[in-house]
Order: C-alpha cells, then structure tokens, then sequence
C-alpha cells in the first residue's frame, strides 16, 4: 500500500484553501490531510486516521479500482456571536487517498469510526492454494 | 546563497565549499508541516457573551483517561493517548499520529464561574465551557497620608 500522487504537499500538512470572511455553508473550505497510522497485523494491514470532529454521517469512504479515498466532513458548530482569542487549529474538511496493493481483499475492507478515529481494516487476500491438475492418459 | 561557509575560505577549499552547498541544499531543510513537532492537542479559544469556550482536537481518547481542572485561573487539560492495539513498533509502515501522555495548560483572560463549568466530549473534540464570573463592582481604596 502506498501513498496516491495527488497529495497536495510534500508530507502530512495541509492544503490550504482560504476562506473569504467568516465561515459560510457555502464557502470554500479548508482541506487537511489527516495524520495516519499504518501497520502489519497476521491478517494483512490496519489504517488509523485522526478525524477530529467527524462523525459517520461525514465520513465517505471509498475504493475505486485500487485507489482507497477517505473524506471525512466537520460540522463546525461555532455560533455566530463567538470570536477568536486564541487559534492553534483550523475547522475544515480531511481528504487522504492510498494507493492499495493487489494483495489487498478489497471485499473485506471493513472500517469504524470511534471517537473522531478511522480504524480501516484491509485484509490479505487469501492466496490461490496450489492445485493439482490430474493429466489423463489419451 | 551559500549555507556552509567557512570561516574564510581559502582558495583550496572553494570547491569543497560548493560541494557541501550543494548537497545541504538537495536536502530539503524545511521542517514546515512535520506533524510530530506540534502541540498535541491543539486548542482554540473562543469568547462569547457570557462565557468562554476552549476547544481541543483530540481524537481517540477514552472520556476516563481526559483529565480537566481549573487552578488559579489556569485551565488544564491532560491524559494519555495509548497506540494502536497489537501494534508493536516494527509492524508500523507509516507512522504519524501522536501518542503517549500529553499535557496543556491555559491561561484564562478573565475571571470563572467555576461552579458552571462544563466539559463535554464528542467525535473527537473536546469542548470546555467556562462561564464568566460576573463582574464585581468596583471599590474605592482609601489612601492614607504618612504622618
């Protein structure tokens, strides 16, 4: 599994897009590539992303030909008499895309989101058992 | 420009000099956008009316291990982020997300109601709302003059 070339920026930042003004539904939003966990379990590989402040109804999650992409929507619920004192993070969407090996059993990719964290699991495939091919006399 | 510079560069060690040069500036030297040096979590704060509200992105923790307290006007958020289950460290093919104990502490611009705090944890965000004390009217302080 690796990472897709359509990344934005040279590592695990963000791409930002400017919002005009204050943050209207409409509005273009902020783009962030989520931090990720891989690693290698005896079934195959296990995908961790932080998605704070998505919730299943954000999240789109989808393979196609053998491109996994994550997209996870934020609600921002920030009421509108409110301003900034102090701002360290920005509320936008998250969007990460991998490219799968074909050792991947893209049937049984299953995933959970808990507390703003994609667990995705991506199983091996079973490899094809080596068969006996009976030759017959003619 | 040069980045490796000796203290005076001697004519032999001109070539030398734009080798190194050369090889520090195909590395890319930025650390722009490395995640593992950033405060975990981050926190905005935001005024409202009535109230102050701290937000924190910290996904993936368990309510029980979010430890929230109010001190002398510092607010203080702490727990621990455990890493993934059966993961072990050479298993990761990739590894970004922080974890391991964290700590941060705010200082509040104005003074709490402590008894109407509140914190609340949901998708990953922590939310802590802090109602303003209401203002105490003010006193005069009489000065007395030295005898």
């Amino acid at each position: 599994m690796s990472e897709s070339q359509d990344r934005k920026g040279p590592d695990a930042s963000s791409s930002m897009i400017p919002i005009p003004g204050d943050q209207v539904a409409d509005s273009p939003r902020l783009l962030f590539n989520p931090p990720i966990d891989i690693y290698e379990t005896s079934d195959g590989l296990v995908l961790y992303a932080d998605l704070p402040g998505v919730d299943s109804d954000g999240l789109d999650l989808q393979v196609h030909d053998n491109r996994l992409t994550l997209f996870g929507q934020v609600k921002a619920d920030v009421s509108e008499s409110s301003h900034l004192l102090h701002q360290e993070y920005h509320v936008g969407d998250f969007l990460r895309s991998f490219i799968l090996s074909d050792e991947v059993d893209h049937d049984r990719i299953q995933a959970k989101l808990t507390n703003g964290v994609l667990r995705v699991e991506l199983p091996r495939a079973a490899r094809a058992k080596p068969r006996r091919i009976d030759v017959s006399d003619s | 420009m040069p980045i490796f510079r000796w203290g005076q560069a001697w004519d032999p060690y001109r070539d030398l000099e734009r080798e190194v040069d050369r090889l520090l500036q195909g590395v890319n030297l930025s650390l722009h956008g490395v995640r593992f040096s950033r405060r975990f979590p981050q926190v905005n704060l935001l005024e409202q009316d009535d109230c102050f509200v701290l937000t924190a992105e910290i996904p993936g923790i368990d309510v029980s291990q979010l430890e929230v307290t109010m001190s002398s006007g510092f607010l203080t958020i702490k727990g621990t982020r455990l890493p993934p289950p059966e993961a072990r460290d050479d298993t990761f093919r990739r590894q970004e997300r922080f974890h391991g104990p964290w700590q941060r502490k705010i200082q509040l611009p104005d003074r709490i109601n402590e008894d109407g705090m509140r914190a609340d944890y949901k998708v990953g965000v922590l939310r802590v709302t802090l109602p303003k004390a209401q203002s105490t009217a003010v006193r005069q302080i009489k000065v007395n003059e030295g005898p």
